[in-house]
């Protein structure tokens, strides 16, 4: 009895909630903010032996008005920050940020007067790659945790 | 023909009061030379040699070394006839470091020179747009001075926290 | 004809009178964020409907203190951050480097170790040539070459970790030698990569070469004349696109590339499609250089025999059969206030790195720390005739020629 034995074979209910999560995390539209090396490991990524489109991030949007993740590939320089904070803000929520890289995570190798020592100083991020640069497997294993995080949301359209 | 034997004789005949000294290390030979008649120097080497490329344009810091001027403009020059390099060496005191500009006579000298006041502080009278390249306008300070640290004065930690 | 020198841009627009709306003449910005910019580069166009009437470049995006840090490295550890500047090429940067340190203290590296720095200078040169090509063509809408291009660097990848432990950031070199000695199968791997990238390189020449859309928007756009170039300091395949023919592995030959068999390319017009024609016959020397280069490859040891550059092999001289003595010997190059200290002087040295002359100043007091690092990075002074090059095209020619520049953020900015 239910709902259930009503419906026709192939279909399923769930709440909501978990669709919109489900279909979210299945197609997190990447903002590759490609600055540096990391760069390059990035577009290694999305290119065809490691191809992140799987991911479905196949859309690669440099606009920031119609991506949700954004991706801080590189070493970010003093003129280059405030761009950086608006181009986050320029993103509409739900967004989340990946850090990726020794540079972006916290000043790598870099300990200099032009680098910033790490973008969480001054933007929140979700999370963190090491590597420098970080091997495109560890690229994909930071979308998958951001999927991760996607699916564990509480409230719907604020990211957590 | 040894080119840096013809650049020096040259220098050297036409500015003699202008030439403090030359050097040699590693096979390649430098004069170094006074700051005031240095784009009549530049021009004679440009257009008689020919030094057609000026390769580089940067400075160094003598900051304790013991030298007379505590600042050098290095200028290298590249000869494509006679396929050889030479340097120029331009000292500016602490006091009132500044020089004539070069980018009259090589257009590669723009930007070589705005590179050299922004991490310098070294001014080049008569350049055409003398500001900062690759720091922000508003740096406080010429970073690759010795006597600047490495970390800075905590100008990579002056922006607004963002949060969710 | 007279030089061309970059002019003021007016920041400001005139006050417009009422009833005009004055839509014609606008500035628009064009980085340093944006997908045709390869890298963080910001330029402001000052546009007449779509023609570009001026253009002001703005630089330092990527600006990390390299010289400064330099200064607060010992050389060897320098090697590891010179990968870092053009990241596309890493091998050329750490080759060269270690090739000027080497001048300044007069060390002539051995046969076998100037034969690999060849061979992997000519691959990442190769990687470089090849993505800047695949850049360009995608920047004009041909986004499968791009792909291509990547696979053919991601065979390239795979040699340089078996060779160096690294894709991207090798720091493979060291002042006298090399960090290791290449693998048994690098020959095969590098014989097997040659193939397939000889055959990659035939069908991109075939997908551009008379593809009607990419010859109309590279020839004739963005052209360099000879005289600006040699008065803006335009090295590497920039230059020998305008027609003159230097290359300093043809010029100043270093690392034996004067006994190899190969071809110095020049095109006439300055053109973005003359700078296409000048990589692409690029890359067909450098697979002739790198497949003569590694059937002649010498045996023998990749260091030189000096001990207060490179460290001693581990045998019974040395740690840990040579007792006390023996281990002291072997690690006082690591010591602080020891290691390689050159005598004090000065040496500029310059390598044909992919993107044109990369030239390293240095200056040394004595100490194991550089006095003074300076790196005459090619892009630095490729990037600055492009306000001029721009004037008079479209702003769609702007991105094609920016492509062609084969600008590197890193190596710009340092």
């Amino acid at each position: 009895m239910g709902l259930e034995s009503w419906l026709q074979e192939g279909a399923l209910t769930t709440r909501v909630d978990e669709v919109i999560k489900w279909s979210r995390k299945n197609s997190l539209w990447p903002m590759p903010f490609g600055v540096a090396c990391c760069a390059i490991e990035m577009m290694a990524t999305l290119s065809s032996r490691y191809d992140l489109a799987r991911f479905g991030s196949e859309a690669i949007r440099f606009s920031p008005r119609q991506s949700d993740l954004m991706i801080v590939s590189g070493r970010i320089a003093l003129k280059m920050m405030p761009v950086l904070q608006k181009i986050w803000e320029q993103m509409p929520e739900p967004k989340w940020c990946i850090s990726m890289g020794a540079c972006a995570s916290c000043g790598g190798i870099f300990d200099t007067y032009a680098l910033i020592q790490g973008v969480d100083n001054f933007m929140p991020v979700d999370v963190y790659i090491p590597g420098c640069p970080p091997r495109p497997e560890g690229l994909i294993d930071a979308v998958m945790k951001v999927q991760e995080l996607v699916a564990k949301e509480k409230r719907l359209g604020v990211a957590s | 023909m040894d080119l840096q034997q013809s650049a020096y004789d040259l220098v050297r005949a036409r500015f003699p009061d202008q030439v403090l000294g030359e050097g040699i290390h590693a096979g390649q030979r430098w004069v170094d030379v006074r700051r005031e008649r240095i784009v009549e120097i530049l021009t004679a080497l440009r257009d008689e040699i020919p030094f057609e490329l000026l390769m580089d344009l940067t400075a160094v810091d003598w900051l304790d070394q013991g030298r007379p001027e505590r600042f050098s403009v290095v200028y290298q020059l590249y000869s494509l006839t006679h396929n050889d390099y030479y340097r120029v060496k331009a000292w500016l005191p602490e006091a009132d470091p500044s020089i004539a500009t070069a980018s009259g006579i090589w257009q590669s000298a723009n930007w070589g020179e705005r590179e050299v006041y922004d991490m310098y502080g070294l001014t080049f009278d008569g350049h055409p747009d003398l500001k900062r390249i690759l720091l922000p306008d508003s740096y406080p300070g010429f970073p690759l001075r010795k006597d600047y640290p490495l970390t800075g004065h905590g100008e990579r930690y002056d922006f607004p926290k963002h949060t969710r | 004809m007279a030089v061309q020198r970059p002019m003021r841009l007016p920041m400001e627009i005139e006050e417009q009178e009422e009833g005009d709306l004055g839509s014609k003449r606008m500035v628009v910005n064009f980085g340093p964020q944006h997908p045709a910019t390869h890298g963080t580069l910001r330029t402001i166009i000052e546009i007449e409907g779509e023609i570009v009437t001026n253009m002001e470049l703005e630089i330092g995006y990527l600006h990390t203190g390299f010289e400064k840090l330099g200064e607060f490295r010992t050389y060897n550890q320098t090697v590891t951050i010179t990968d870092r500047m053009n990241y596309l090429s890493p091998l050329c940067n750490n080759v060269g480097f270690s090739c000027a340190v080497e001048k300044m203290m007069g060390i002539e590296v051995t046969p076998r170790c100037a034969a690999i720095r060849v061979i992997l200078y000519e691959l990442s040169r190769i990687a470089d040539h090849i993505l800047c090509v695949g850049l360009q063509a995608m920047d004009l809408g041909a986004f499968s070459i791009m792909l291509w291009s990547f696979i053919e660097r991601e065979r390239l990848y795979d040699i340089f970790e078996d060779v160096t432990g690294a894709r991207l950031t090798t720091s493979y070199t060291r002042i006298g030698g090399l960090f290791r000695d290449v693998p048994d199968d690098f020959a095969d791997k590098v014989r097997a990569f040659l193939v397939t990238g000889r055959k990659t390189l035939r069908e991109m020449e075939g997908m551009l070469n008379g593809n009607k859309i990419f010859r109309d928007r590279t020839i004739g756009v963005n052209v360099l004349r000879r005289e600006d170039a040699l008065s803006y300091g335009v090295t590497g395949p920039l230059l020998r696109a305008c027609g003159v023919p230097y290359d300093i592995r043809r010029a100043r030959p270093y690392l034996g590339y004067d006994q190899y068999d190969w071809d110095v390319i020049t095109e006439e017009g300055g053109d973005v499609w003359a700078r296409y024609r000048v990589r692409v016959r690029e890359l067909e020397q450098s697979f002739r250089i790198v497949e003569q280069a590694i059937d002649r490859l010498p045996d023998g040891p990749i260091n030189v025999d000096l001990p207060e550059v490179v460290v001693p092999l581990k045998d019974a001289h040395n740690a840990p059969e040579g007792g006390m003595e023996g281990l002291i010997y072997h690690f006082k190059n690591y010591m602080f206030g020891h290691g390689v200290r050159p005598d004090p002087g000065e040496v500029y040295f310059a390598t044909e790195a992919p993107n044109g002359e990369l030239g390293y100043y240095l200056v040394s007091d004595g100490t194991q720390k550089a006095y003074r690092w300076r790196v005459r990075g090619a892009s630095f002074y490729n990037y600055q005739p492009f306000a001029i090059m721009c004037r008079g095209g479209s702003v769609s020619d702007v991105v094609s020629g920016l492509s062609s520049l084969n600008i590197i953020a890193g190596e710009l900015d340092r």
